[in-house]
Parts: structure tokens; C-alpha cells; sequence
């Protein structure tokens, strides 16, 4: 959408009008003074929202105060002021005229949201498909949950178990992790509405312990311990040597979706470094020699079933 | 349901239990110690429980206490097992197989005499 | 004498007998049976346990039960006097009384930063507000660190007592454990032993009859390291994303659900019910001024016996590293000993004959931490280990505070461009000067401590990072961009194991001659050198 800004014009042929193009934590300054002295400002930014690298800032130099702090006031100011328009998700076009009279053409980019209706609660980027699994197909799917009867039966047990608990969502979350090995987007939907909490709470959990995974993973998930004695003992080594055989990188799924190969933080079997898992049975002391003879077990279905005790390779 | 303690009872499970595990109380003739924390468990500790389960079942023995407990602390040497004979140190052996327990079951709990190639060595650790 | 690794121990020995030792035991690797310790006539001669050094320097005062008892079974624990400790306090001691032996034992937290138990115990008691918690933090986050787990899995009982004994000091009903879900047989055992403990009514309702109640309920992480931080964890348990807060107010003040909470470590409550039961006299008369008591460490890595070892603070890292850990494997020269994981730093051999404390650890710039002692030699690479110790704090970081998330990733890829022969000698100064801001302005200890370990090798292996830049050589033959593998054609037997393991088909050679490696194809896997029984590949 390209709009075109006519302003009229002061008396003295001047504008009474400033544009100011940028609004990072200058530009909005500036914004500031030029509003308060009187003069209509334009606050055009490219980004969907104003506040600039500041806003992302813990602190700031040199004396350490909280970034937020500093700035925010100067966001509600600049949102609140009369005189200020501003113009996000916008680039500057073309700019004509001499000072004191310019003319501007703005190109301002589709937000695909109603901006008279959206109070900015930011539910929506909790719940970015980009950066979850979810994937809408329409608006209205959207909260509903395609559940088979056994998911059903299942999920409720898992949540009877709980109910007596005041924060049950992180042990309700494991079950699942432990029933299906992944957490399946349908089930993660029901919990959050069981559990009367929001779904975007529910993803924030999930994608910040290491232990859960939003993507299936394969029959048997191999951890290499990444922790301090298995490094000193070649640990990575093993991992690549993994890598190379199952022909799949760190945190993937063979595609006959028998083998996830995962890096873990330490089994607390140090003693016997290096350390790898599959599902249940530990091996220490591995060699990369060795590996082949590990994986094979699980390769061949008769002899999954007696392997279930570890052996030190 | 147990019955809820008083602090006078626990003087007398302690009593009990002493004389159900202890072979200074009579517990028994010898007692086998398998030590299972999850570094002997993926050294393969189960295994040699399992096979010491089936000699004492095979040859029916009685008067041997088979037991269990956690780490023994020797991470490098595990499996480890603890081999006592009423009235002498107990023998900590060390690296364990099967084959090795068979050896040891046979020789030491029931014969009496140390298999030294696969003991580590004698006593009882310092506890203060 | 100890002859290690075999830990043989000789008595009386005289100066005749060196040479025939020397030869018989050290050359051909027969020990002489004549001059050990000889049990009784007729019987083969073995060592005893309180002759061979790894059993003989330890001090069981948390792990007295380790190996002795079946874990499972409670009434083991009561028959080496379990819960006398707690029937003691709650018949003959008020609160008051428990926190005063606990503060007059000089115990101090065993999860890493070292604060007065006793003086934590009061201040949560002095708090004002019911419904307080406790909390015991077994979420071993520190790889190569497995203490928690081992006293959970061998003797849990002394834990919940312990726990139980501090619930009684402080005033709580309520207690909880959280256990890293990588532990799942110690979640198990301690299950179990919470099971036994309330059919006894050791928990529960009116806890031996004195009125007291107090429950425990066990609560599992999920794999995130920060968890471990007090903060994180009870945000963790509060079904929040455990991000850590900013202190104060602190736990004691308002912590679990805004009640005052008490926060220990695993082994911090393992050591109550000693204490309770042998007096704070007692306990103060081991260890240091500073730092009373025992410590279980982890000795892990480059060493020979690797284990769970329990000493009386003020004990010296070669007497841990040398005489407990029997030294380096294959004769390989000793480098250094690294304490406190991801916080902590590295002990150079220069310091080797440091005595362990709290204060110590500090001046040299590594920390207690929870216990792992990870021990290298000559072949690693320290620049290796400061950048994998970045790796994991800037996967671990919560990302809350922008200097550690962005801070600590900048570090990483400076020292992996040193790592990978692209540093430049300006490096150095740059990494200063970011871990100074790190350490500023993080809000939790994993920011604050996390240059540490960057900061001590800097400060102990300089010559390391000095070899990586200038020389774009790797000393230790670790950083894979500045090795590469060579065949001694001289050791070399023929044997073609190696070309057989070779993912890459790099080796060729005719049978029974040398082998040689084309460097072209090969992508320094090492498991060449790995698998070959002569060590004849050899890393330049
Ligand atoms: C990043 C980070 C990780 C931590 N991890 C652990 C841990 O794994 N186990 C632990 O007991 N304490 C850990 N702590 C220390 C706890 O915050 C807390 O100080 C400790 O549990 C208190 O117990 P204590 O007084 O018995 O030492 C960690 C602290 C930080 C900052
Ligand atoms: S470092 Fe690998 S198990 Fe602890």
C-alpha cells in the first residue's frame, strides 16, 4: 500500500511537520522533543514495532541500568503523544522537495492484523508456527483437538495421576514424553486446555528442557554423554563417529525411524567414560571400534528383547 | 499397614535386622554383597546377580545370604561384589564376568578359599 | 609401598628388597608375594582394604553405609542406627538445639557456593509466614559430577532423615526433592525408601509419636542445567519456565509459593543426621578452619581408579589425584585437575599440593562446586576444555539476561576460532574484557561464574593458547583443524586393524608392513590410533 502524505503548509511556506525515520531509542528521542516543541512528527520504522536494538538490551553501558526501565516510559510517551503518528512496518520510497517543504512516499507493509482490534497481548507470537510445530489450516481449527480414542484414554490417565498436584504441567508433560517419546501437538493442546493454562505456556515449557522433543523420535533414541569426563575421553569423537554411521546429524532421526541420535548433558556414570544410551541400557568405555557391534543389536529385532542389560563395551 | 513407631521401636528392628544379616548373629554361613548403582548395573552387575541367583537355586544352597546394595565407590573396577565367611574379613573381587563368578561361588562362598586373581582385597573400608 | 594401579600393598620393606621388587613387580608385573601383608599362614596373601590407598584416605562420614546396606530395605538402615539421629532430636532437642549443632558444626552447603547450613536453617526459621518448605536440590547438573546420585542410590534413608531433622528445625511441613530425570534408578530408590519411611510413620502424620508431622514428595527435572539454581528450581517446580529471578527476596524469605523455603543440596542433607548423632564438636574436629566436615568428590577423567571418594576437607590434590586416584594411566604426565564444573576452573600442576577448602579453591580462581574432579593430562587440551565448557553454558543458558546468552556465545566462537588455527593474538584482550561484563552484569551465578573456566586456563595454560595462535599448533594433539595422524613406520606392525576400523578407507599398506595414512581422505577420526595395540599412530 503506498500512501501519499499531504500536509499544508504554514503560513511562511514552512511545514509545521518533521518526519522522523527511525525509531530506535534516537529516533524516538527525538520524536519526543520535536512533539513537545510543538511540531507534528511522523515516526517511521521499518520494523513491525518501535523501540529498536534497546528494546532487546538487558543493560545498558556503563552503568549497568536496566534497559527496559529507561525505555519504556519513552514507548508509552511516544505511542500516547498528540503529535506523534507513527508509521511502522514501513520503509521510506521517495522523498522530493527542498527543506522546509518535502514530499514523502511512504511504502507501508500488509501486518495481516486488525490493528483497531489487536491490543498487543502477544499470545500470537508465543503460538508463531514458525517457530512451533502448530500449523493452522483455517481460523477455526484453530483449539480444536483431533484426538484418536486410545490418545483420549491415554492423555486422561496421565492427567488423573496428577490432579492432586498444584503445578502439574512439567510431570504431565513427562508421562507423555515417557508414553510416546515426543510430545504430539494434539495431546499438548488437550493438556493445556485440561490444565486450564495457555497453550503458549504449555509450548514455552516444552521447548525449554532438553529432555522433551516436539518431533517424533525413532525406536531407539542414542544419547552420547557430552559431559566433562566423557569429553576428556573423546565423548565428541563418538558422536561424530555416530553421526557418520547413521548418517544423520546430532538431534536426528534415521529415516527408517529406528535410531534418534541425542546429546546428553552427563549420566552420572563419569567412572565409566565415555558413556552412550540406548533407550534404557548404558554402555561405558565405548571405543569407536565398537559402535558398529552396539548399534547392530538393535538393528536385529530377535535380539532387542535380551539386550535390555547394559554391558560395558 | 505397619504399625507407626515409637522411637523405642527402632532398637528393636535394628536388633531384628542384625540378626537377620549379620553372620556374627547368626544369620547365616556366608553372605554375597552384589553392588548395584547404575555404574555397576551398566558394567553388568545384573548379570552376575543373576547368575549367582541360579547357582544358589541350581545347588540349592541355604546358608547363604544373597544380597544387594549401592555403589561400592570403584567406579573403574566395577562389577564388584563383597564376599564374607562367618568369622573372617570380608573379600571385595573386582572386574567381574560370569565365569569369574562361577570361580568364586564354587572356591570361596562354599569351599572357603580367596580366589586371589580376582580379589581386590580384605576388610572392611574406615567409616568414622 | 603401594605398587599402583594394582593397589599391592608391601610391609616392612628393607632396602635389599627394592631391587628384587623393582624387577619382579614393576618389569614383569608379578607382585612378590613374600613381602605383602600376609593374612594368616597357608593362605594366599591379598591386600587389605585399609592398606590400599584408594580405601585407606577416604573418611566415610556421608557414604558410612555405601555398599553395606541394601538401600531397599529400611530396616538395613535402622540396624546401622538410622533414625536415631531424627528419635534424638525429636525427643531430647527443640529447634533451637538441632540449629545450633547444625551452625556449631561449621557445615557448609555442599551444592556449590558454600553457605552456612546452620545460618540458612535460621533465617528460614526466622521468617515470618506458615506453610514454610524445604527442599532438597538433587538435580546434579554438573557433568562429571555424580555424588547426589551415588548417596541416593546407596543410602537414601540418611537423606530423608536428614530432611525430616531440618523440617523439624525450621518449621515445615512440607518437603520436596527434585531429581534430574536422568537419574531414573535413584528417583526409583528414593520412591521406595519414601514408601518405607511413611509405613514406619518416619513421615507423615505424628512422626514417632511426637506430634510433628512433615511430608515429602519427589519431583523430577527435565533436563535443563539451570534448574539446579535455587531460584530456577522452585519456578521449575511451580510449573513455570524455570527462569532464575533476581535475589532478594531469597528463598528463605519467599520462595516455593511465596512461603519461606529452604533450599539444600543432597549431600548438605546427608550430613544431618551424623552430626545430630556424634555431637557439632565432633564433626568440626574434621577439616579445615574454614571448612569442616568430610567432601565426596567425583574423580573422574584421566586417572586411573575412578570413582566416588569421601575426604576430610584439607586434604591435598595429589594425595586425591596420585595416592586415591592412583595417577595418570599409561604413564602419561599429570596436567591438570578441573573442580566446580561449568563455574568452576582448573587446577594447574604447579598447585598440585594445594590443601582443599572452600577459601582455596577460591583464592586460585576455580571453586568447591559440587564435587566432580575431572583430571587431564598432557594429551588435553586446555583451549579444548574452555571452549567445551562455553558450548555448554551457551546451550545452557536460560537466556534471560542478554550478557550471558550473547556474552557467553561470543566467547565460544572466539575460542573455537582459536581452537580451529583462526585466532589472532588480540583474542586474548577481547575475551577479558567480555568475561569482565559477563561477570557483572549476569543475574544468576551461571552468568557470573560462567568465564571462569575461560579465565583460569588463560591464567595457567597461557603457553596453550599462545601454541594455538602463533604457532597454529596444538600441543596436546586435541583441535582437530591443527593435527594430523601419522603412521610410526618403525612400531607399525601390519597388522591392519586400523585400515579395517577407517571409515574413510584413509589407510593403505601392505600386510605385515607399515601402514601408512593418506592424509588427504582422512578426517582425524582417531580411530586409528584408537584401535591400533602398539601405538603406533602418532598425532603432529
Ligand atoms: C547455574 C547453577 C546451577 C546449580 N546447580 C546445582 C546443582 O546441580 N545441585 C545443587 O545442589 N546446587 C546447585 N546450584 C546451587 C543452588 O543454587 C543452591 O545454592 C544450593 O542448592 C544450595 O544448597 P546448599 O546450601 O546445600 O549448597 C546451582 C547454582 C547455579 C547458579
Ligand atoms: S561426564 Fe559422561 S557420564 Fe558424566
Amino acid at each position: 500500500m503506498t500512501q501519499e502524505i499531504s500536509i499544508k503548509k504554514n503560513s511562511n511556506g514552512k511545514i509545521g511537520a518533521v518526519m522522523v525515520l527511525g525509531a530506535g531509542v534516537a529516533g524516538i528521542q527525538a520524536s519526543l522533543d520535536l512533539a513537545d516543541m510543538g511540531y507534528k512528527v511522523y515516526l517511521v520504522e521499518n520494523k513491525p514495532s518501535i523501540g529498536g536494538a534497546m528494546a532487546q538490551l538487558d543493560k545498558t553501558f556503563p552503568t549497568n541500568d536496566c534497559a527496559m526501565c529507561l525505555l519504556s516510559p519513552k514507548l508509552v510517551d511516544t505511542a500516547r503523544h498528540p503529535n506523534i503518528e507513527i508509521i511502522t512496518n514501513a520503509d521510506l520510497h521517495k522523498l522530493d522537495g527542498e527543506a522546509g517543504n518535502f514530499t514523502a512516499i511512504i511504502d507501508k507493509r500488509p501486518r495481516y492484523i486488525d490493528e483497531e482490534k489487536c491490543t498487543g497481548c502477544g499470545t500470537c507470537t508465543n503460538n508463531c508456527p514458525v517457530r512451533n510445530i502448530a500449523h493452522f489450516e483455517d481460523v477455526d481449527e484453530l483449539g480444536k483437538v483431533h484426538l484418536s480414542q486410545e490418545d483420549q484414554q491415554v492423555i486422561e490417565q496421565i492427567l488423573a495421576g496428577h490432579e492432586s498436584e498444584r503445578a502439574a504441567v512439567i510431570s504431565v508433560l513427562q508421562d507423555i514424553n515417557a508414553r510416546y517419546r515426543y510430545l504430539p501437538e494434539d495431546i499438548l493442546r488437550h493438556t493445556a486446555k485440561a490444565l486450564d493454562i495457555p497453550l503458549s505456556r504449555v509450548y514455552s515449557i516444552a521447548t525449554f528442557y532438553n529432555s522433551f522433543s516436539l518431533v517424533p523420535r525413532g525406536k531407539y533414541v542414542v544419547r552420547v554423554c557430552m559431559g566433562t569426563a566423557c569429553h576428556v575421553k573423546g565423548g565428541y569423537q563418538i558422536l561424530q563417529a555416530l553421526e557418520r554411521m547413521l548418517k544423520i546429524a546430532s538431534g536426528g532421526t534415521t529415516e527408517d525411524n529406528l535410531f534418534s541420535l541425542e546429546e546428553v548433558r552427563c549420566l552420572g556414570c563419569c567412572g565409566l567414560a565415555p558413556v552412550i544410551t540406548v533407550n534404557e541400557d548404558l554402555y561405558g568405555s565405548v571405543k569407536q571400534a565398537k559402535l558398529p557391534k552396539i548399534l547392530e543389536r538393535y538393528q536385529d529385532e530377535s535380539v532387542v528383547a535380551e539386550s535390555t542389560v547394559g554391558g560395558t563395551e | 499397614m505397619m504399625a507407626k513407631l515409637k522411637p523405642e521401636d527402632l532398637s528393636r528392628i535394628a536388633e531384628k535386622m542384625r540378626r537377620q544379616t549379620l553372620l556374627r548373629e547368626g544369620a547365616g554361613r556366608a553372605k554375597v554383597t552384589v553392588h548395584m548403582g547404575t555404574c555397576g548395573i551398566s558394567a553388568g552387575a545384573r548379570k552376575i546377580m543373576t547368575t549367582l541367583l541360579g547357582l544358589i537355586d541350581q545347588q540349592q544352597v541355604q546358608d547363604v545370604i544373597l544380597t544387594t546394595s549401592g555403589c561400592a565407590g570403584l567406579c573403574s573396577r566395577e562389577p564388584m561384589m563383597t564376599v564374607e565367611i562367618k568369622d573372617k574379613a570380608p573379600v571385595k573381587y573386582v572386574d567381574l564376568d560370569e565365569k569369574k563368578t562361577l570361580t568364586i561361588f564354587t572356591d570361596h562362598v562354599l569351599g572357603g578359599e580367596i580366589v586371589t586373581d580376582f580379589a581386590l582385597g580384605m576388610g572392611s573400608e574406615r567409616v568414622s | 609401598m603401594i605398587v599402583q594401579p594394582e593397589g599391592i600393598f608391601y610391609q616392612m620393606l628393607t632396602v635389599e628388597n627394592i631391587p628384587n621388587l623393582v624387577e619382579e613387580h614393576l618389569v614383569k608385573g608379578r607382585p612378590v608375594d613374600k613381602l605383602m601383608y600376609v593374612p594368616s599362614k597357608g593362605k594366599p596373601p591379598i591386600p587389605k582394604l585399609s592398606d590400599i590407598a584408594f580405601f585407606s584416605k577416604q573418611r566415610l562420614v556421608v557414604l558410612k553405609n555405601r555398599g553395606l546396606i541394601d538401600p531397599e530395605k529400611i530396616d538395613e538402615y535402622i540396624a546401622r542406627d538410622g533414625y536415631q539421629a531424627l528419635a534424638k532430636a525429636l525427643t531430647s532437642m527443640d529447634s533451637e538445639q538441632v540449629i545450633e549443632q547444625v551452625k556449631g558444626s561449621g557445615l557448609r552447603g555442599r551444592g556449590g557456593a558454600g553457605f552456612s547450613t546452620g545460618l540458612k536453617w535460621e533465617l528460614t526459621r526466622k521468617s515470618s509466614g506458615n506453610g514454610k518448605y524445604i527442599i532438597c536440590n538433587a538435580d546434579e547438573g554438573d557433568p562429571g559430577a555424580f555424588m547426589d546420585r551415588s548417596i541416593i542410590e546407596s543410602d537414601p534413608h540418611s537423606v530423608l532423615e536428614g530432611m525430616v531433622i531440618g523440617a523439624y528445625a525450621i518449621g515445615a511441613a512440607e518437603g520436596c526433592i527434585y531429581i534430574r530425570e536422568e537419574y531414573p534408578l535413584a528417583t526409583k530408590r528414593l520412591h521406595i525408601a519414601i514408601d518405607q519411611a511413611r509405613e514406619y510413620g518416619l513421615l507423615g502424620e505424628d512422626i514417632l509419636g511426637s506430634g510433628f508431622s512433615f511430608d515429602i514428595t519427589v519431583h523430577r527435572g527435565a533436563g535443563a542445567f539451570v534448574c539446579g539454581e535455587e531460584t530456577s528450581l522452585i519456578g521449575s517446580l511451580q510449573g513455570q519456565t524455570p527462569e532464575p529471578r533476581i535475589r532478594p527476596p531469597f528463598p528463605a524469605q519467599s520462595g516455593l509459593w511465596g512461603k519461606p523455603t529452604n533450599i539444600n543440596n543432597v549431600e548438605t542433607w546427608a550430613n544431618i543426621p551424623t552430626i545430630i548423632n556424634r555431637g557439632a564438636e565432633w564433626f568440626a574436629s574434621i577439616g579445615t578452619e574454614s571448612s569442616k566436615g568430610t567432601k565426596v568428590f567425583s574423580v573422574v577423567g584421566k586417572v586411573n581408579n575412578t570413582g566416588l571418594v569421601e575426604v576430610p576437607m584439607g586434604m591435598t590434590m595429589r594425595e586425591i589425584v596420585f595416592d586415591i586416584g592412583g595417577g595418570i594411566p599409561g604413564g602419561k604426565k599429570f596436567k591438570a585437575v578441573q573442580t566446580g564444573g561449568p563455574s568452576g576452573g582448573c587446577i594447574p600442576e604447579s598447585l598440585v599440593d594445594l590443601p582443599i577448602d572452600y577459601e582455596r579453591l577460591m583464592e586460585v580462581g576455580s571453586i568447591m562446586g559440587s564435587g566432580g574432579l575431572i583430571v587431564m593430562d598432557e594429551e588435553t587440551c586446555m583451549v579444548d576444555v574452555a571452549r567445551y565448557f562455553l558450548d555448554f553454558l551457551r546451550s545452557e543458558s536460560c537466556g534471560k539476561c542478554t550478557t550471558c546468552r550473547e556474552g557467553i556465545a561470543a566467547m565460544h566462537d572466539i575460542v573455537a576460532d582459536i581452537c580451529n588455527g583462526k585466532g589472532e593474538p588480540e583474542n586474548i584482550g577481547l575475551l577479558e574484557e567480555l568475561a569482565e561484563a559477563i561477570k557483572d552484569a549476569s543475574l544468576c551465578a551461571l552468568g557470573g561464574t560462567a568465564p571462569n573456566p575461560v579465565l583460569s586456563t588463560l591464567r595457567y595454560f597461557r603457553d596453550e593458547y599462545d601454541a594455538h595462535i602463533k604457532d597454529k599448533k596444538c600441543p596436546a594433539g586435541v583441535c582437530r583443524a591443527l593435527i594430523s595422524y601419522r603412521i610410526d613406520p618403525e612400531k607399525c606392525k601390519g597388522c591392519m586393524l586400523c585400515g579395517k576400523h577407517c571409515p574413510e578407507k584413509a589407510i593403505g599398506g601392505e600386510p605385515k608392513g607399515p601402514q601408512t595414512i593418506d592424509l588427504e581422505k582422512c578426517i582425524k577420526c582417531g580411530v586409528c590410533r584408537e584401535s591400533c595395540k602398539f601405538e603406533a599412530v602418532l598425532i603432529e
